[in-house]
């Protein structure tokens, strides 16, 4: 834990709010802990402050959290955003890529606030029946966090593994090898049981899963109650599947209806993660709700005031989790509001190295 | 459906072929440099039918789309072509064309449909023609404007890059053209068999060189003048259009060169505004520009020039080395010591360079030239120039008819 008072007090105002039991959005509230962390990491930390400076935005000139500049994800890459003195980091979290690909670096001096957040959020998006004290079954298609400590996911994993997995719970992805056999077992070791189970994983872990499975001549049909849990993309790790096909696949493989199936939206750059609605709030649509310590914005980059209501813009993120780094976020994905959560579409282009529209022209076919 | 469609085109283009090889080459050349002559002339009324056209499904603005066909078109002429004609077969009846060529357009700039369309014909090979999904319109305008003797010759036939079955149906063409993706051109090759002919045109980017003599006065307010006029037409998103600038000097001059492309380039817009663009176009304009404002942050010279909304970004670099960008009038200046430097920072990416406007070199032009052809560029001039290549340029390095032609002696 980080020894500036300031900072000490920030966190312990964010963790309590992250503690408390029912999720209440407060806007007053939000406002006066992201305009006071805005400062404090104004002051801290010296490229986001010039980056400020350079758009005319100070502490004292800004109206309301709305008007906290965004830093890129992109930026993570090249600069080590940090609000804490260096030599008090305990932890990085990288983002995917290649070996040959920069990848950004989210540094933390304490692992407090993310795991306070992702807890609450996991069991509302994924666990909403679960009894308080009670455990379940969990099976990720991830490696554990031993294997890749700069995987936030993976860690993530591993704490819902220790928070919420019972005693055959674990993971099925090891040494970069799905575990189709344990997974397979341990399946079935939850259908004698009737446990219900909890499958979770990157959604190209998921397809490399279908396709062992389907390559066995195997379908499965798991215990009433289960359900699955997504994230992420394909990123070249496996055939690319739309997300219904994707979900069409899961309901074939293990008998879990797409109403009974999360995506997560989270990145190493985020203390929080954002979770579909079907399990929270079954019957209603499907929308990614945001934590009551965060704040989504759907941004027409044009003019970088919020895009009209349903129409398509950049998501920008306010996570009071992010006390280390910083807490506004413009990512490089695109979305648009659902009454009162948000849907992901797609991703900005831009990833390649692009010189002519035909590239941009496949991008976009059929 | 579509691919009932296709096979009966190609079908229709084989009969056609049959009665084009019965015409003398000559008059077919004869022919075709008069359609060109039809198109490239000053006022043409088929460049206006076109330029009406296009805005609608490219997004170009109408400003941009005029002027861009006039200035790509005016090379295009019948004296070009009947050049062409001579210079790549020298009056050698043995070279042939295949009895269909199909080709699959991409992108949004209508020019390369009609090196695509005419240089098959003139070797009395009819085309089957698959359109850019954001250009319906000029294969179409184009065969339509053919003279009688080459009705028939070309075959307009649309589907969607996921109907497989289509798609499998034009790629048992003799001859099989294709710009793309590296990606999409590589998926089309896999398709084609190894007795047929593929032609493929993939990712390709252009660049400028600015040297002492162009970085200060006159001088440089005519080269940012040139290269903002490249970067507008089409809306930097040709494979002729400069992504970025290696400016040849010290760091005051390469604040220069930045400082006069972005007036240049805020001027241009005026006149040939930016057309509409996507959300996420939009978007990876947004963050590429804050990528860099957080990069000038942290010091090292890195500066953002930029217009209030999205329409014009300069991005002064710290480095030489290349990057990546969002296109849609998005140039990055970079800092070079000399040229050396500048080719090295080039040279990693440079199997995909296709053009390279020069300035500002004096008398070691032409050897710079040389060096940059040799690393691959295909096309070396001007700024101001870089839109308007020749019929005869060779996109990929290679000769714009031969590599659809055979020899029938083989």
């Amino acid at each position: 834990m980080s020894a500036d008072p300031e900072r000490v007090a920030l966190d312990d105002r964010v963790l309590a709010w992250m503690r408390e039991p029912e999720w209440k959005r407060d806007d007053a509230r939000f406002d006066a802990l992201a305009r006071d962390l805005f400062a404090h990491q104004f002051a801290r930390c010296t490229p986001y402050r010039r980056f400020c400076e350079g758009r005319g935005r100070t502490p004292e000139g800004i109206q309301s959290w709305r008007d906290i500049p965004a830093v890129p994800t992109g930026a993570f890459k090249e600069v080590a955003l940090r609000s804490f003195p260096a030599e008090r980091e305990v932890h990085v979290f990288r983002s995917s890529g290649t070996a040959t690909e920069k990848r950004g670096e989210a540094h933390l001096d304490t692992l407090a606030l993310y795991e306070a957040s992702l807890l609450p959020s996991f069991r509302r998006g994924v666990l909403p029946d679960l009894a308080p004290g009670a455990r379940t079954r969990v099976r990720v298609l991830a490696p554990p966090p031993a294997e890749v400590p700069d995987s936030s996911l993976s860690h993530m994993f591993g704490c819902v593994l220790a928070a919420f997995g019972d005693a055959a719970s674990g993971f099925d992805v090891r040494g970069g090898e799905l575990e189709i056999a344990s997974l397979l077992a341990a399946i079935e070791d939850a259908a004698a049981d009737g446990e219900a189970v909890a499958l979770c994983g990157t959604a190209f872990a998921f397809v490399h899963t279908i396709d062992a499975i389907g390559a066995r001549g195997a379908r499965l049909a798991l215990p009433p109650g289960s359900r699955a849990m997504e994230t992420g993309g394909f990123k070249g790790r496996s055939r690319e599947l739309p997300r219904d096909a994707l979900y069409a696949a899961i309901e074939h493989t293990f008998g879990i209806p797409p109403e009974r199936i999360v995506n997560q939206y989270g990145m190493c750059e985020l203390g929080s993660q954002f979770y579909d609605s079907v399990l929270a709030e079954p019957g209603a649509p499907r929308r990614k709700i945001a934590p009551p310590w965060t704040r989504v914005r759907i941004v027409d980059p044009e003019t970088g005031d919020d895009a009209a209501a349903g129409a398509v813009g950049a998501i920008h993120v306010y996570d009071l989790a992010n006390t280390g780094s910083v807490l506004a976020i413009q990512t490089a994905d695109l979305g648009r509001t659902i009454g009162d959560g948000f849907e992901v579409l797609g991703r900005e282009p831009g990833a390649e190295a692009r010189g002519c529209s035909i590239a941009a022209d496949a991008m976009l076919a059929p | 459906m579509s691919r009932a469609a296709v096979e009966a085109a190609l079908a229709r283009l084989r009969d056609a072929r049959r009665r084009l090889r019965e015409v003398p080459a000559s008059e077919v050349h004869e022919a075709l440099a008069r359609t060109l002559d039809a198109w490239s002339a000053p006022g043409s009324p088929l460049q206006k039918e076109l330029a009406a056209a296009l805005p609608a499904p490219t997004g170009f603005s109408p400003a941009v789309v005029r002027e861009g066909l006039a200035r790509g078109l005016a090379p295009y002429t019948g004296r070009a072509l009947l050049d062409l004609v001579r210079d790549e077969l020298g009056g050698d009846p043995d070279w042939d064309g295949f009895d269909v060529t199909a080709t699959v357009l991409a992108g949004a700039i209508p020019l390369p449909a009609f090196v695509a369309i005419v240089a098959p014909l003139a070797l009395r090979s009819p085309v089957l023609v698959k359109p850019a999904k954001h250009d319906p319109v000029t294969a179409a305008l184009l065969a339509r404007s053919l003279p009688a003797l080459l009705a028939g010759c070309v075959e307009v036939v649309d589907f969607r890059r996921d109907d497989t079955e289509a798609l499998d149906a034009l790629c048992r063409a003799p001859c099989v053209a294709a710009m793309g993706s590296d990606a999409a051109v590589a998926a089309l090759a896999a398709r084609v068999g190894p007795a047929q002919r593929f032609a493929g045109s993939g990712h390709r980017f252009s660049l400028a060189l600015l040297g002492p003599e162009a970085m200060r006065g006159e001088a440089l307010a005519r080269a940012a003048d040139g290269l903002a006029l490249d970067v507008a037409l089409w809306d930097q998103l040709g494979c002729l259009s400069p992504v970025s600038v290696h400016a040849i000097g010290d760091a005051r001059g390469v604040d220069r060169v930045a400082e006069t492309l972005a007036v240049a380039l805020s001027d241009i817009e005026s006149r040939l505004p930016r057309g509409r663009i996507e959300p996420a176009i939009a978007a990876a304009i947004s963050s590429a520009r804050a990528e860099a404002e957080m990069r000038a942050a942290t010091g090292g010279g890195v500066a953002v020039l930029a217009s209030s909304g999205t329409q014009w970004t300069v991005v002064r670099e710290r480095d030489a080395a290349l990057r990546v960008t969002p296109l849609h009038r998005f140039v990055r200046v970079h800092p070079a010591a000399d040229v050396d430097a500048a080719l090295a920072a080039i040279a990693p990416r440079s199997r995909s360079l296709a053009g390279v406007a020069l300035d500002g070199f004096g008398t070691a032009t032409a050897a710079l030239a040389d060096r940059l052809l040799a690393l691959g560029a295909s096309r070396v001039c001007a700024p101001g120039t870089l839109q308007t290549p020749p019929l005869a340029w060779p996109r990929d390095g290679e000769p714009v008819l031969r590599r659809l032609a055979r020899r029938a002696v083989e």
